[in-house]
């Protein structure tokens, strides 16, 4: 690594590679259709590539002006010709670091780095690109505070830095615990899961609009659907969700093969996952305030679940730098978030349920939704007409909605342990949330007028990790005030 | 081990937070609804000027809803917030109750909090009142008192900050 009399490293010299081919991908849409706007016409003047030295030169001047250094305890990134920025966090304050390598990063042995600190998601720093040794060096630094001016302790003996040095294909080494590596017949929950669905529809929308942009000539599209209006409803259905799943298993290989959570001595969790575009995450152990246990429906069904960290100052929930377990059977995925936290009441016991009176809010809340779409419903067909046959829905949203509602019931529930305070509710998207009480940094008791009327309150743990607060929703008022005075006795002996 | 296992006596529930807000902060509330009929008027003039539809009748319906709707509101809500309105500062945590339709209660303890805030919007100004923003680092967990009399809100974040320069660590 080179650095100069003051510390400073500059970024990979390989990155004025990638950031030309960055510019041209971001910008691919609107030059392919400057190509089909160009094939019809005379004109021959290739104005476009005049932008080719300007973004060569943007690149050089990047590169030029951006450093870094690691020096008392801080780490400084310092941006910008004309307005020079410095970035400043204090190594003590890193809490996660994420390592991207896109394709084209991976061919030319490049990762960006980024580094979250506490506090939000506006404190991170940014490092576009690294060479992913020279990544893993850095984070090795940071994440292990391996700078003993920092720490006041004599840096780990042995050959501290080489943990994370590993080629892409070698097994960990000894001192690194693999707590879960992907099987690939988990791929077959990929089309349970929303997040895979969702990828699916994306992918379609994607793919049908370049489609019809570029495509001249319909006639495959008009073939292929008056085949498919020839076919009977049900197999055109057999034939969507064929593709459906499809789609959302190739999204969770994209996302997930080569799936790796391993833990080294220090604690530190590193997940490594991706199959064209790699990414490796290190979340720090004195960071990590619980475990979320999501049982989405499909899952649920399938006996399977999906773990994920509740830890402060992750770089990007939506990204996935939370995952622990990819959707997995949960008799790998209980005993992976034991090995996490090792409590075993809070992961896998029974919870206390929160009463009738909850009981008679979930179902009022499935059920009037309903009602009102069954009156919906009758009144179109009185009125406008509608299809007599619309009304087969009414009895089965009803008795959808009692389902729903008796099964939202169902996972309402909490439980308070010596180290952990556990919350779990929702149907569709049930999820059972393991917080750790010393992350427990306020509370909130709410009640709306509905709730006021039948004595019940939602308990709010507020925390600086994951979602920021986690519910306990509809507890009896003793209840949550029980709760509160169980887990943070000091706190509200004062106002008892 | 059971959960729940700390023996709490049934209907144990906290107290009331020990201090109202300023009075004035009744007046405050019943501006800011003015405020907000006064916008809706606003929005029935240029209806009114704009519409070029013979009849007037949908505008004297939709002004009448909206007038009974917002004089209510103008009447009840600051009434019934200054009812819920409390606080309570001791040097280990700080109490709020706030809200009138949806109510709730925060505690935070103060070794938890990372800035304090004091402001004053306009009409607070006026009425020589502030609030307090007590900020911890959960973005969920800001906990504001609205409506204090300025020199009691000078003294509480003069109290709290003390508190906070005094712990020490990251609060996270």
């Amino acid at each position: 690594m080179t650095e100069d009399a003051e510390g400073w490293r500059r970024l990979d010299a390989r990155m004025l590679l990638v950031h030309p081919l960055e510019t041209l991908i971001r910008f691919l849409p609107a030059l392919l259709a400057l190509v089909v706007f160009r094939a019809g016409s005379e004109d021959n003047d290739r104005w476009e590539l005049y932008a080719v030295p300007l973004i060569v030169a943007f690149g050089v001047l990047r590169w030029v002006t951006t450093r870094y250094r690691i020096a008392d305890g801080q780490i400084e990134l310092r941006r910008g010709l004309f307005t020079k920025q410095t970035t400043t966090a204090r190594l003590d304050k890193v809490r996660t670091i994420d390592l991207t390598a896109r394709v084209y990063h991976r061919v030319l042995g490049l990762a960006k780095v980024e580094i979250s600190t506490a506090g939000g998601q506006h404190d991170r720093l940014v490092l576009d690109s690294l060479g992913v040794d020279a990544g893993r060096r850095l984070r090795a630094e940071l994440l292990h505070r391996l700078d003993p001016a920092v720490t006041g302790l004599p840096a780990p003996t042995g050959a501290p830095v080489a943990v994370d040095d590993v080629p892409d294909d070698a097994p960990p080494p000894v001192d690194d615990e693999v707590l879960v590596r992907l099987d690939p017949s988990w791929i077959r929950y990929a089309p349970l899961t929303v997040t895979g669905l969702a990828s699916a529809a994306a992918i379609v929308g994607f793919a049908s609009q370049g489609l019809s942009r570029f495509s001249q000539e319909r006639s495959v599209f008009r073939d292929g659907a008056s085949f498919v209006s020839r076919l009977a409803w049900w197999v055109d259905v057999l034939l969507l969700l064929g593709v459906v799943s499809l789609l959302a298993v190739g999204a969770y290989v994209l996302t997930f093969w080569g799936f790796r959570l391993t833990r080294n001595r220090l604690g530190t969790l590193h997940t490594r996952r991706g199959l064209l575009t790699n990414r490796e995450t290190s979340i720090d152990a004195a960071r990590v305030r619980g475990v979320r246990l999501d049982e989405p429906l499909g899952l649920r069904l399938a006996g399977a679940s999906r773990l994920k960290v509740v830890t402060s100052g992750l770089l990007r929930e939506q990204g996935g730098s939370d995952w622990l377990c990819p959707p997995a059977p949960a008799g790998v995925v209980t005993p992976l978030a034991l090995r996490i936290r090792a409590d075993e009441t809070a992961v896998s016991g029974p919870l206390t349920p929160h009463g009738p009176a909850a009981r008679r809010r979930r179902l009022t809340r499935a059920v009037v939704p309903a009602l009102l779409v069954a009156a919906l419903l009758v009144v179109a067909r009185l009125l406008w007409d509608w299809h007599g046959s619309l009304l087969v829905l009414v009895p089965l949203l009803l008795v959808g909605a009692v389902a729903l509602g008796r099964d939202r019931y169902r996972a309402l529930g909490h439980a308070v342990t010596p180290d952990h305070l556990v919350t779990r509710h929702g149907s569709l998207d049930r999820q059972r949330v393991v917080l750790g009480r010393d992350g427990i940094i306020g509370w909130k008791v709410e009640q709306s007028f509905f709730q006021r009327r039948v004595g019940v309150a939602t308990l709010v743990a507020t925390t600086a990790a994951g979602a920021q607060h986690y519910d306990v929703v509809d507890l009896p008022v003793e209840m949550a005030y029980a709760v509160l005075a169980q887990v943070s006795p000091d706190l509200i002996a004062e106002f008892a | 081990m059971e959960p729940l296992d700390v023996p709490v006596a049934p209907g144990a529930v906290l107290r009331e937070p020990a201090h109202r807000v300023s009075r004035r902060a009744l007046l405050m509330w019943r501006l800011q609804a003015l405020v907000v009929l006064a916008l809706l008027l606003a929005g029935q003039v240029v209806w009114w000027l704009v519409d070029d539809a013979p009849s007037r009748t949908p505008h004297w319906v939709v002004g009448a809803a909206w007038l009974v709707a917002g004089a209510a509101y103008a009447v009840a809500m600051p009434q019934w917030r200054y009812r819920v309105h409390r606080w309570e500062a001791t040097p280990r945590a700080i109490y709020t109750q706030s809200g009138w339709l949806w109510q709730e209660r925060r505690i935070a303890p103060l070794g938890r909090v990372q800035t304090v805030d004091l402001e004053r919007g306009p009409v607070a100004q006026l009425l020589g009142l502030a609030s307090v923003t007590i900020t911890t680092a959960s973005a969920a967990g800001p906990v504001t008192i609205h409506g204090l009399d300025l020199p009691v809100a000078h003294e509480l974040v003069d109290a709290l900050t003390a508190a906070a320069v005094a712990e020490t660590g990251d609060a996270t």
